[in-house]
């Protein structure tokens, strides 16, 4: 509970930081300075996009961008920053990333470098730029209990709870919610999706599911980080015929999965959508406030739109600027 | 029986053989130029320490194919060592994490390499299975094993021992280095100084030959996935170190790397065949353009055709050597 408390006091503390976003941008500046951009891969649109949104940024300020990318192997991610330390570069804008870049912020820290994290807190940190991920969570939650109508038995992929922040804060204020619906049973063992080639293996995984829970026996599958296996898991529902029955809940909301949720009769029925560009954006404009000895809280949380079902993802799709969908 | 001795390789055939040597050489002269602070005694120490677990599982790597020959697809090839150092490196994880002793952890690992090295041994030179297809299919059984042990979840390592590894300096150089160095250096003695390691490169340079002189080669090309294995084994800890603990995923970069390394290692042998200390040379020069190309802030949507680009160079250029001996 004392975790619970922690996060919702977080949560609270959103209020508090997001003045600092309002704050007039007209003046900040990067001239002159060269920023190292680490990034953990380019795969995912959420990676790439918050890449993108940095990097543009740095450069729109005047920075120059040193970027490197741990094509999304965590060790290389983390060797990359002593690169950076290497290059000179006068701050750092690290995105993602698990515990194997600690040290390596810890000697940036100490050869005077300023890191900026994006969705990953450290006390190493200058600050971190992430979704409100208390809100996130709390939001799918009741996302999930309303779409099962309140009773059902769930399956969860969970593999990043204990090993990244923001995923145990996503996942443990999704149970928290999902404690006050007694009728819902979330199934032990939990899944644990893979890093890389997610949709596939979160596929597989499903198909494996699935054959040890037949139809009645299993009613929703959460991902309960992001969002990329649930392309897996859907893909596993249609191929087997059991989109009917077995409903999908996931969180990220990128343009690919809000499509697949705007697909007329999608098991895919909730998300909540994060602005991953936008982030990378505001990591950056950071760096340049730190830079203008304005005072940054540790964290910065950006807005997430929620998605309720098909008619949701098609209002977030074009809310978020990806288009329009029919 | 023919008469005909083995005839020295041509000029053109040397010419094509250095090819991707020259154009690393190449590369890295004009990254020394162009990255800035790459000339460095840390760029050196970056390199080093980031190739370390490379520089181990490519000595494993070139044993196999000294002993099995180094064509790619017939001859000695093992693509499982990586995973065998992303599982030993998963079982120290799990069990320090469950506040068990390094010294138990340390025995599981080595127990586990070793049965990935005698399945690879056995399949091999006792079932007839390719060295290509049965390393292939054991890369993903271990990787698979090592989901299970840690349910595909990172597992943060804060053990003393292995912090002093990653930590740890002698004269102002990573300890890692010297370690590493001397593992390298074990192998590289067992493969070139020792009547052993004579038999194993007799039996890859040609094994009609290596059986009629009396050799058991089918044990010296099983004893050759037992070491490579161990060598994963070895890697392991470096795994561990690099990381502060072990990290699902990590074995698909390294895979990439150690066939990169090892026979790009093969340029640097007058015969252009794979040797250990080529190989280890290879796993140094890889590391160092990849950190080259970081360091010189090329795009990174192009770092992955680049790298590409380069395997596939060394393997064709190495193909056309060969036809040209």
């Amino acid at each position: 509970m004392k975790t619970i408390a922690s996060m919702l006091a977080g949560a609270t503390a959103l209020s508090l930081a997001l003045p600092a976003l309002a704050q007039d941008d007209a003046e900040l500046s990067l001239d002159g300075k060269r920023i190292g951009i680490a990034v953990v891969g380019t795969q995912h649109f959420w990676d790439r996009e918050a890449f993108n949104g940095a990097s543009s940024r740095v450069e729109e300020l005047g920075g120059e961008v040193m970027a490197v990318d741990g094509g999304r192997d965590n060790q290389v991610h983390a060797d990359n920053h002593d690169i950076l330390l290497n290059a000179g570069v006068d701050a750092v804008i690290s995105i993602l990333g698990d515990g194997a870049v600690e040290p390596k912020f810890a000697a940036m820290r100490e050869a005077g470098i300023p890191v900026f994290t994006v969705d990953h807190p450290s006390e190493h940190s200058v600050n971190n730029t992430t979704s409100d991920n208390y809100y996130m969570g709390t939001t799918i939650g009741r996302l999930t209990a309303d779409a099962l109508e309140g009773e059902g038995r769930i399956a969860l992929f969970n593999a990043f709870e204990n090993s990244l922040r923001i995923c145990a804060i996503r996942t443990q204020l999704w149970k928290y919610v999902l404690q006050d619906y007694p009728n819902i049973e979330i199934l032990e063992p939990e899944l644990a999706e893979a890093y890389a080639n997610a949709p596939e293996d979160a596929r597989r995984q499903t198909l494996d599911l699935l054959s040890q829970y037949p139809e009645g026996e299993l009613d929703a599958i959460h991902v309960g980080c992001w969002d990329q296996p649930a392309i897996g898991v859907v893909q596993a529902l249609e191929e087997t015929g059991r989109d009917d029955d077995v409903l999908v809940t996931a969180l990220d909301g990128g343009p690919d999965t809000l499509e697949i949720m705007a697909e007329e009769g999608s098991p895919f029925v909730a998300n909540v959508a994060q602005q991953p560009n936008l982030i990378g954006q505001i990591s950056a404009e950071n760096v340049a406030r730190y830079f203008a000895d304005e005072e940054l809280l540790p964290q910065t949380y950006v807005d997430v739109v929620p998605v309720d079902g098909r008619e949701g993802a098609v209002e977030a799709y074009e809310e978020l600027g990806y288009g329009t969908l029919n | 029986m023919s008469d005909a001795r083995i005839a020295p390789p041509s000029f053109g055939a040397r010419a094509l053989g250095s090819a991707p040597l020259i154009l690393f050489a190449a590369m890295l002269v004009y990254i020394g130029l162009n990255a800035p602070n790459f000339l460095s005694l840390f760029t050196l120490e970056l390199i080093l320490v980031q190739s370390l677990p490379v520089v181990i599982v490519c000595s494993g790597l070139s044993l196999v194919v000294m002993t099995g020959g180094d064509d790619v697809v017939s001859g000695g090839i093992d693509l499982s060592i990586p995973a065998t150092a992303v599982l030993c490196a998963g079982i120290v994880a799990q069990w320090l994490s469950g506040d068990g002793g390094l010294g138990l952890a340390t025995v599981m690992a080595l127990l586990a390499a070793l049965a990935v090295g005698l399945v690879n041994a056995a399949l091999v030179t006792r079932i007839g299975v390719t060295p290509l297809l049965t390393t292939l299919s054991m890369f993903v059984a271990v990787v698979g094993i090592n989901n299970v042990v840690t349910q595909s979840r990172r597992i943060g390592v804060d053990h003393p021992a292995i912090l002093w590894l990653r930590d740890a300096d002698v004269l102002g150089w990573p300890v890692s280095i010297p370690i590493a160095l001397l593992v390298a250096l074990a192998l590289y003695h067992l493969a070139h100084r020792t009547r052993l390691g004579l038999h194993m490169q007799a039996t890859g340079g040609s094994r009609d030959a290596a059986e009629i002189s009396g050799l058991d080669t089918r044990k010296l090309q099983a004893l050759s996935f037992v070491l490579a294995a161990l060598a994963g084994f070895a890697a392991s800890f470096f795994l561990l170190a690099r990381g502060s603990g072990s990290s699902p995923g990590t074995e698909d970069n390294l895979l990439l790397e150690m066939v990169l390394a090892t026979f790009l290692g093969a340029a640097f042998s007058p015969r252009r065949v794979v040797t250990l200390w080529g190989a280890v040379l290879g796993a140094i020069l890889v590391a160092a353009i990849s950190i080259g190309f970081k360091s010189m802030g090329v795009d990174v949507f192009w770092t992955g055709l680049i790298k590409g680009s380069l395997i596939l160079i060394v393997v064709a250029f190495g193909s056309v050597a060969q036809r040209g001996r």
